[in-house]
């Protein structure tokens, strides 16, 4: 059985170049562009690790965090933004955030954490 | 008469008189520092442009805040280069004005509106680079075939998007695509259709495409007939609307048949079937311009389709070609039962299978315009309609576009009566399966590799990952490349911009010094052509003609292995495609175009100009050679500076010396020796002149001719450089140095920037002049053009004048370089009076790079 990744970022390129090259690491990975579709299909589906931008318009990244863990704490949660700040890295961590990176993201970093991840 | 620095005031000051002189003269330490900081700035840029490159090649997942804020620190960059510039060349060039226009393209692209160059009509001869919004997709890359690949496409011109907006705008039919719904239904959208196929054209596109059709009727020589169809096509190809738009094929070169087919064609854009596509796809009715192509019919005898690749059965290894006799349309259509032909690639292009079909209809060109489909006269039915030698010619043009483009491709093709082979268009072939049977595992290919022995690794700084194979070319000079195969590896002691050259058809690039930041650099992410710089040995470690694979990898490693090892080929094949598939990435990526191309590549020829800079690179690049000719002419004509020092030399050179920093150990007295000289490239340049026999001091001989020569030459007007008359002088700093030179009657000026950063180094070499007749004195010339070119100099001459540049090179080789331009300043001083022959210049060649400088046989 293949992993689900969950990808949520307001900009369709972030979305397109990681579901790329994540499923030629053979797992399953659905796209979204906002927090509110994306936490209604994490009611539906279980996923294994959400990547997350953490500014977007409506719900935000701390927001999507809080929520899957409330729904299934085991899911990992990584999350990446073009604005590194020091207090949005604390909040995170409290929320227990597995990963956090800063963007440009490079692929072959993202592939390493989310398989660290999931092996945890 | 009077000291020395007096009579170089009076010089100047007769130059300050003269028309366009040197009034505004800056102070020469200032021009330096100016200078300084000019290739400053234009470093940052060129990382920025590094890091923007890296970033957007595919590695990184990366959003527009990115790319807004690289773009944003670039242009802050540049605009600070160009402050600098315009006080050191007094504004005489204009590059605030390049840098506007290429950045408006980009603010325009990075904020979201599209450029358009406002002409009607293009001639595929002059589409460029930067017009594939006007003139659409299909125009651009079949134009790109015959501009950069030099492949037999036919005469075409496109008619343009502003055409097209021109054409709406005219008949009414923005209005109604604006207004409301008329666009979402049948009844509204049967008028729009209605309308464009009946409307006027506005004068000047009527015009435009009159002149058009009769350029195409003058050069087609008479007769022939056009294919007129849609180029509405999404930039790079991907979305091709393929068979959605109308086609019309062979409509008589005249005016008004073009017209009423480029009215049926834009009318396709609205029909029903159309229109659902394009909403599938994100576009709104009405959201689409729709460029034109215009393209003269081949008169073929045979036409159809190829495939690089088989897209059923994933076999990468053979091209599949489907034929059959006259017109292409009942192959592309599957109306005919079509010949078949599978050529395998390897290990040479070969026919591994004929299936010839039945071919009962072919398509011709009906009288007056139109096609039609004909039954094939029975004793062409059964035969081959491409012989065996055709079929290998086609397939090798198809692999060159594959390789171009870098993806599989779809080629329509035509072989015209005249045996010529034609391509209609080349696209992705987007039905291209995964190959057969899954890429090799990292262990299978550990395994794999460990049959090719290495010849390099771990060497160099990759600027390019990729893997590649192909056979060594080593290029020695620019003229090399003249000679540069498709396909194979270039391998060069320097990298240089020059090689843009052969960069379409190279397969891998390895250069034994140069900087990841260098111009050619860039070029290779552009053309993501695998490359690795500064390898150190690549030119003694390769060998002409041999076949290798370079595989240079993402975490900066480089292996360079003996033979073509496929395994790792397939592996960067099954890779290479994915994140160009991907239209956003594509578009995001666009912007790179106006970046970080070179389209300015010889700073010795009449193009260098400002109006010629298209990308932000062409605009730092003209900035530095520009400012190195500032500085080159500010240190000419320095003036002011007290410390005119006397060089002490063995040899009667008489150098005077103006330090401006760095260049001398300090201390009084108006006599400096060679190690009290501080200055790294005059040091060099002083220690080849006096290298052991280069300095003749026996006096050789004139002829009559060349003593009469010498003496109508006497009497000829100073030139520039005689201003200097029987003074040398160098301004030098630690890495700087200008040096002029009189001998005799020859003018010799080597201007030279050494620093740590080979991007910023650079050696200006001009030569001039001789006291023989005008055969000697260009022999001399080609004598000395011929060794600078053994160390990388590119060069122009014209008459007995010489001027060389290298650049972009490190110091320790700038300095070898140096010495060695030192030694060649002293042997050929008085050479001109001895070549005799053509062949002495052959000769006085080899023995000087052999370090023999005997004068006599």
């Amino acid at each position: 059985m293949s992993y689900r990744i969950m990808i949520i970022d307001d900009e369709k390129i972030v979305g397109d170049m990681a579901k790329l090259s994540l499923e030629q690491e053979g797992y399953e990975v659905e796209t979204f562009l906002s927090g509110a579709p994306a936490l209604q299909r994490l009611r539906e589906q279980k996923f294994d690790v959400v990547v997350t931008d953490l500014k977007m318009k409506g719900i935000d990244g701390l927001e999507v965090l809080r929520t899957v863990k409330e729904l299934s704490p085991e899911t990992k949660v990584i999350m990446i933004t073009a604005f590194a700040n020091l207090n949005v890295a604390i909040e995170a961590i409290k929320a227990d955030v597995n990963d956090f990176f800063p963007k440009p993201v490079k692929i072959k970093e993202l592939k390493e954490s989310i398989k660290k991840a999931l092996q945890k | 008469m009077g000291t020395f620095s007096e009579m170089v005031r009076s010089i100047f000051r007769k130059l300050e008189g003269r028309p366009g002189g040197f009034a505004k003269r800056l102070d020469l330490k200032e021009a330096f520092r100016l200078y300084k900081e000019v290739l400053e700035s234009n470093n940052r840029a060129l990382m920025v442009i590094t890091d923007m490159g890296e970033k957007l090649g595919g590695d990184f997942i990366f959003d527009i805040n990115y790319v807004r804020k690289a773009y944003a620190d670039l242009s802050a960059d540049i605009r600070g280069s160009i402050e600098r510039f315009d006080l050191l060349t007094g504004g005489r060039h204009d590059a605030a004005g390049a840098f506007n226009r290429v950045d408006s393209l980009i603010r325009a692209m990075v904020y979201g509106t599209a450029p358009a160059s406002g002409k009607l009509v293009v001639f595929y001869d002059d589409i460029s680079w930067d017009m594939v919004r006007d003139v659409g997709g299909k125009n651009y890359h079949l134009s790109e075939l015959r501009n950069m690949l030099g492949l037999k496409v036919p005469e075409a011109f496109a008619l343009t998007g502003a055409a097209y907006d021109a054409y709406m705008e005219h008949n009414g039919i923005r209005q109604m695509l604006t207004a409301g719904d008329a666009a979402d239904t049948e009844g509204g959208l049967e008028t729009i259709r209605e309308a464009v196929a009946a409307g006027e054209f506005p004068p000047g596109l009527d015009r435009a495409i009159g002149e058009a059709v009769a350029t195409v009727a003058r050069r087609a020589g008479g007769g022939g007939s056009l294919a007129v169809r849609s180029s509405a096509e999404e930039e790079d190809g991907d979305l091709s609307f393929a068979g959605q738009f109308m086609t019309v094929l062979n409509v008589p070169l005249e005016k008004e048949a073009v017209k009423e087919a480029y009215r049926k064609v834009v009318a396709s854009l609205f029909a029903p079937g159309a229109l659902q596509y394009q909403k599938q796809h994100g576009y709104a009715a009405g959201s689409l311009r729709m460029p034109v192509g215009c393209v003269l019919m081949v008169d073929a005898r045979s036409s159809g389709v190829l495939y690089t690749a088989d897209p059923v059965g994933g076999r990468e290894e053979s091209l599949l070609i489907n034929a059959a006799w006259g017109l292409g349309s009942t192959v592309v259509d599957g109306r005919t039962d079509a010949d078949l032909f599978i050529v395998g690639k390897k290990p040479a292009l070969h026919l591994e299978e004929a299936r010839i079909g039945e071919k009962q209809l072919m398509a011709v060109a009906a009288e007056g315009g139109g096609t039609k489909e004909v039954e094939t006269p029975p004793e062409m039915r059964s035969k081959p309609s491409l012989s065996e030698e055709d079929a290998l010619e086609l397939a090798s043009i198809a692999l060159e576009i594959e390789r171009y483009y870098k993806r599989p491709q779809d080629v329509e093709w035509a072989r015209g009566a005249d045996g010529g082979m034609s391509i209609l268009q080349s696209r992705p072939l987007v039905a291209a399966a995964a190959p057969a049977g899954p890429a090799p595992g990292r262990d299978e290919l550990k395994e794999a590799l460990a049959r090719y022995p290495v010849l390099m690794s771990n060497r160099g700084r990759v600027v390019q990952k990729g893997v590649a194979g192909g056979k060594v070319f080593v290029v020695k000079n620019a003229a090399d490349l003249d000679h540069f195969p498709r396909g194979a590896v270039l391998v060069a002691k320097h990298d240089s911009p020059q090689y843009v050259r052969v960069m379409p058809y190279a397969a891998a690039i390895i250069t034994d010094t140069g900087a990841p930041t260098s111009h050619m650099a860039s070029i290779c992410r552009e053309f993501r052509v695998p490359a690795v710089v500064n390898a150190g040995v690549a030119t003694q470690s390769l060998a002409h003609g041999q076949e290798i694979t370079l595989s240079a990898e993402e975490d900066g490693s480089a292996t360079v292995y003996a033979g073509l090892a496929e395994e790792l080929l397939q592996v960067q094949a099954a890779n290479s495609r994915s994140m160009e598939d991907l239209y956003e990435f594509r578009r995001k990526r666009y912007l790179m175009r106006y970046i970080s191309p070179l389209n300015l590549i010889n700073p010795l020829v009449d193009e260098f100009t400002a109006e010629k800079c298209r990308t932000m690179h062409d605009i730092l690049r003209f900035i530095h050679e520009k400012a190195v000719q500032a500085l080159v002419d500010a240190s000419v004509h320095a003036e002011g500076h007290a410390a005119f020092k006397r060089l002490d030399l063995p040899i009667p050179a008489g150098i005077h010396v103006i330090d401006i920093g760095g260049g001398l150990v300090e201390g009084k007295g108006e006599k400096v020796s060679v190690e009290e000289v501080t200055s790294l490239p005059l040091r060099a340049i002083v220690k080849g002149m006096m290298h052991p026999g280069a300095w003749h001091t026996e006096p050789v001989s004139l002829g009559m001719r060349d003593f009469l020569s010498s003496m109508v030459r006497m009497q000829e007007p100073a030139q520039e450089q005689a201003g200097f008359a029987g003074n040398n002088i160098a301004v030098v700093s630690r890495e700087y140095m200008n040096l002029t030179l009189r001998f005799g009657y020859h003018f010799n000026l080597v201007d030279c920037f050494c620093s740590e950063r080979a991007g910023n180094n650079h050696v200006y070499f001009r030569f001039v002049g001789g006291a023989t007749d005008i055969t000697k004195r260009s022999r001399r010339i080609r004598l000395i053009e011929e060794i600078l070119r053994e160390y990388g100099f590119i060069s122009t001459t014209k008459g007995d004048l010489i001027i060389a540049r290298l650049s972009h090179v490190g110091r320790d080789e700038i300095l070898d370089i140096l010495e060695k331009s030192g030694r060649l300043i002293a042997f050929t001083r008085q050479l001109d009076a001895v070549l005799d022959s053509d062949s002495d210049v052959e000769r006085f060649k080899r023995n000087f790079l052999e370090d023999k400088y005997e004068l006599a046989d």
